[in-house]
């Protein structure tokens, strides 16, 4: 299995991920990152789980083991009193100091890589269950993601209707949009379901003008389905001025989706990709 | 001797003291008196440094332009007119502020003077809860204490008093006035602005009389306060030492009988 | 009666009198002995359970520690309680000298414009930090964020500084305003720096402005504790100069005071001791502005005793805080600025309404 070195983001985190699958000690193992916990559950180790952190949602009982917090604010002795064999992690961990008393402590650390693409995913897989010491049930997964993904590709390379215009937006709190440019998890998933992201001018999340709405034209808007400000049904949506004018406002196209089901990028992607890309059809 | 020549001091491009020419003697006490805005404040504050000015000032034989502010206070002590306090000091924490600055080293002093200005017993006293009268009083006690000994090793020291006496009632500015005079018939000098004339004519023994920052009187109370002299300063007609002639009531401080009724440990 | 007045031999009568400063010596030693005991509670309580006793015990044995023990007691808590001692009494004697300089109970460390600059200092490494030369990053390592807060900070008060002095004399109520009009300044640079940033970093610059000791090594100990223990020191020399400068900057002069040197020193010492505590720790908040009124109202506003026991109730609080943040929702951990925010405004309230006369301005 090819496995590209994708180490992206901060190189101050620890051990490499070694070409040579180093035997860990996975009887205690900490999953830091939303998708990371998935996979582990998805590959069927989750009893080897004994604690995750605040992004990992997903499945349901990940939420009973206990939460070290949130990823970049992580308490050193509070990481150390679970007793930790092995610490899974998407790339971004810290604060630096927490992630060198971890080390002096001996505690191996396994970053994983984590682009926002299809490749991206299976190299995922494939780290985890190197380093769970399961290849063979990760290849298994990895082939029945890669699956998936290819269906969803096939599908929209089949379309033949003209790609939707999908503005992921963020937050609409205090009446400003926050939406998503390029190199995002939401480009990522927009583009594998066969739609264009509205926004191409800047990298990242950014509030958006109305100009810059205008301009945009979205066919779709694309939320994510959260409690609190940043929940908004289609009449309040589409009452924002700067929002009313869009096409999308025109037919009160707005999708919302589970977060981490949709910008995870794990083992559930092609379900999302597959179902984002069935609403955008079904648009037409 | 405190000999101050050839004093300007400006404002920004107004000059408020026009080349004055003071003297004061130890061992007398000497009144500033004058109209508002006469510039008896400024020349105060040229006399204690406060204020840039051009002339010299000798206290003795320092010249207080370029003296160190500890010498300048182990010489003389400054009563200022009012002053608020932001934290909760009680009395006697702020007269130990006066022990020092000054060159005494008796602890029990601050006590002692507390009782010498009539606030035997507020040692604890929170400062903020005083009256203005109360408070001034305390002052006068912390400024006692930074120059308890009026005459040390024969140079004599000096207080400064700026309006010492404008928010007491009658018995306290007679209190405050007798030991200013006291401090000065001890050797001390004592140099005081005053707004009251009354008091000043009873207690002083040199008036300076200022009026649009000049002085135009400079001697004993009856030589200077003439009733041409204080009409024109005060810029209305003004008798001295008569009766008023429809007969109402009036009360001078001078006619104030005896000493009036204070606790035991001030008689003498 | 004067004429013969000896200083020495008055004999006086006076009814019971309570000096405070034999309070104020007295609450040292309490002070001490209470800071002696949360720094010991301070190495046995942690998430990781591991004990200090225990620890103790096998040392006392020649035992060997394990892994883990040495690295929780050695690398996480020792550090950390250092850590605290040192900001905790930074924050609160800075909040206390400021309080004197400016007159006014409600000041605190920040008033300089430090922790503003110290915040735009972090933000701009937190938002610019990835356009750094790569080099730059490797070898710094964690290390441009506290240093960008700290320069941050002391550039803040440089500029303050200067814009306050003119002819050797330092006008407090110039730095009072320009420290406003600065700090808006700093938050609109903040403003922008924010508006560039995107999700992840405002999250780590959020958690950087709430506080927390967690970040407590001995590499930023080394250069942070000497800072704040020299200001500190430097600090506690100034207590005569506060209470006169209480009386007003003339009075204080008339009284022999050298006020525009006690000013400086005083800008300097809280600069260097804030500016550090809030570089290495972030934006801990109410320590500087209750520790110095309570101090108050128990043993007396004399700076001179005031100084030194807001130093040790400072490290005291502060480490029972972080204590407290450190196990309540173990296994993650409650940034430090919610607990003194949530316990100190409590506290400043009631100080207000209980006294309601001594907040005098």
């Amino acid at each position: 299995m090819k496995r590209r070195s994708l180490m992206l983001g901060l190189v101050t985190l620890a051990l490499p991920l070694g070409a040579l699958a180093q035997p860990y000690d996975t009887s205690r193992v900490v999953a830091i990152g939303g998708a990371t916990t998935e996979i582990v559950y998805a590959l069927g180790a989750a009893d080897k789980l004994v604690a995750r952190d605040s992004t990992s949602t997903f499945p349901a009982r990940a939420q009973t083991l206990p939460d070290i917090g949130y990823m970049r604010a992580l308490a050193a002795e509070g990481v150390l009193s679970v007793q930790p064999t092995l610490i899974l992690t998407e790339p971004g961990a810290g604060p630096p100091e927490t992630i060198s008393v971890l080390q002096a402590a001996s505690v191996p650390m396994v970053v994983v890589p984590a682009p926002f693409s299809g490749e991206g995913i299976l190299a995922k897989i494939t780290a985890i269950g190197d380093a769970l010491g399961i290849p063979d049930k990760a290849q298994m997964l990895s082939d029945q993601v890669r699956a998936g993904l290819d269906d969803v590709a096939t599908q929209v390379a089949n379309d033949d209707t003209a790609p939707k215009r999908v503005l992921f937006v963020l937050s609409t709190q205090g009446g400003r949009i926050m939406a998503s440019g390029t190199n995002t998890a939401a480009d990522g998933i927009i583009a594998m379901a066969g739609g264009i992201n509205a926004i191409d001018q800047f990298e990242g999340y950014r509030q958006l003008t109305a100009e810059a709405i205008a301009v945009a034209a979205p066919d779709v808007v694309l939320m994510m389905d959260r409690e609190g400000d940043h929940a908004s049904t289609a009449e309040a949506l589409f009452a924002i001025p700067e929002m009313a004018t869009t096409p999308a406002a025109q037919t009160g196209a707005l999708v919302k989706m589970d977060g981490l089901l949709l910008l995870g990028f794990g083992p559930r992607t092609p379900q999302a990709a597959q179902a984002l890309h069935d609403v955008l059809q079904g648009q037409g | 001797m405190l000999i101050a020549n050839n004093i300007s001091v400006s404002y920004g491009p107004k000059k408020v003291l026009h080349g004055l020419n003071v003297a004061a003697q130890p061992g007398s006490l000497t009144a500033i008196v004058g109209p508002n805005g006469s510039g008896k404040t400024t020349l105060m504050r040229a006399l204690t440094g406060d204020v840039p000015f051009d002339g010299t000032i000798m206290l003795g034989d320092t010249d207080i332009a370029t003296a160190k502010p500890y010498d300048l206070a182990a010489r003389r002590a400054v009563l200022p007119q009012a002053t608020p306090l932001s934290f909760p000091f009680q009395a006697v924490e702020v007269v130990r502020l006066g022990l020092r600055g000054g060159i005494e080293t008796n602890d029990r002093l601050a006590l002692t003077a507390l009782s010498r200005v009539g606030l035997d017993g507020y040692a604890n006293r929170f400062y903020q809860e005083l009256s203005g009268g109360e408070q001034q009083r305390v002052q006068l006690a912390r400024v006692l204490c930074q120059v308890w000994r009026p005459v040390v090793g024969g140079v004599p020291r000096w207080l400064f008093l700026d309006e010492p006496v404008s928010s007491l009632d009658i018995g306290h500015q007679l209190t405050v006035m007798q030991i200013a005079r006291d401090f000065a018939r001890a050797g001390g000098g004592v140099v005081a602005v005053m707004h009251d004339l009354n008091l000043s004519a009873m207690f002083a023994h040199q008036v300076v009389l200022m009026q649009s920052g000049r002085i135009i009187g400079h001697g004993t109370p009856d030589q200077v306060l003439s009733d041409a002299q204080v009409s024109r300063a005060y810029g209305c007609d003004i008798r001295t030492s008569t009766a008023p002639m429809d007969g109402g009531w009036f009360m001078l401080p001078q006619a104030a009988g005896g000493e009036p009724e204070l606790p035991v440990t001030q008689r003498a | 009666m004067m004429a013969s007045d000896t200083t020495t031999d008055q004999p006086f009568v006076q009814g019971p009198f309570v000096d405070r400063r034999n309070t104020a010596r007295r609450a040292h030693l309490w002070l001490g002995l209470l800071l002696v005991l949360v720094s010991l509670a301070s190495l046995a309580v942690g998430a990781s359970g591991t004990s200090l006793w225990g620890a103790l015990l096998k040392l006392a044995q020649g035992d060997a520690l394990t892994l883990t023990e040495r690295v929780v007691l050695w690398d996480i808590r020792a550090p950390r309680l250092v850590m605290g001692i040192c900001v905790g009494s930074a924050l609160a004697v800075s909040g206390a000298v400021m309080q004197g300089l400016f007159r006014n109970p409600l000041a605190d460390p920040g008033i300089l414009g430090v922790t503003t600059g110290a915040t735009l200092g972090a933000i701009c490494v937190i938002v610019l930090g990835a356009t750094l030369p790569a080099f730059v990053q490797a070898t710094l390592g964690a290390g441009p964020l506290p240093v960008a807060a700290f320069l941050g900070a002391w550039g803040s008060m440089l500029l303050l500084y200067r814009v306050s002095t003119r002819a050797g004399r330092t006008s407090v109520a110039t730095m009072l305003l320009a420290g406003i009009a600065l700090s808006a300044l700093f938050a609109a640079f903040s403003g922008v720096l924010i508006f560039l940033a995107d999700d992840m970093q405002l999250r780590e610059l959020t958690f950087w402005s709430l506080g927390s000791l967690a970040g407590a090594s001995w590499v930023k100990l080394s250069i942070a504790a000497p800072v704040i223990v020299v200001s500190l020191m430097l600090a506690c020399t100034l207590g005569h100069g506060l209470n006169g400068l209480a009386l007003g900057e003339a009075a204080a002069h008339h009284m022999g005071i050298p006020v525009e040197r006690t000013k400086t020193i005083a800008i300097l010492a809280v600069s260097a001791a804030t500016g550090t505590a809030v570089a290495v720790s972030g934006g801990i908040g109410f320590i500087g502005i209750v520790v110095p009124h309570l101090l108050r109202l128990a043993t007396g506003p004399d700076h001179r005793g005031l100084l030194v026991n807001a130093g040790l109730l400072g490290a005291s609080l502060l480490l029972a805080a972080d204590m407290i943040a450190r196990v309540v929702v173990s296994p993650a951990e409650l940034p430090i600025g919610i607990l003194t925010a949530l316990l100190g405004s409590p506290v400043f309230l009631w100080i207000l309404l209980r006294k309601r006369g001594l907040v005098d301005m």
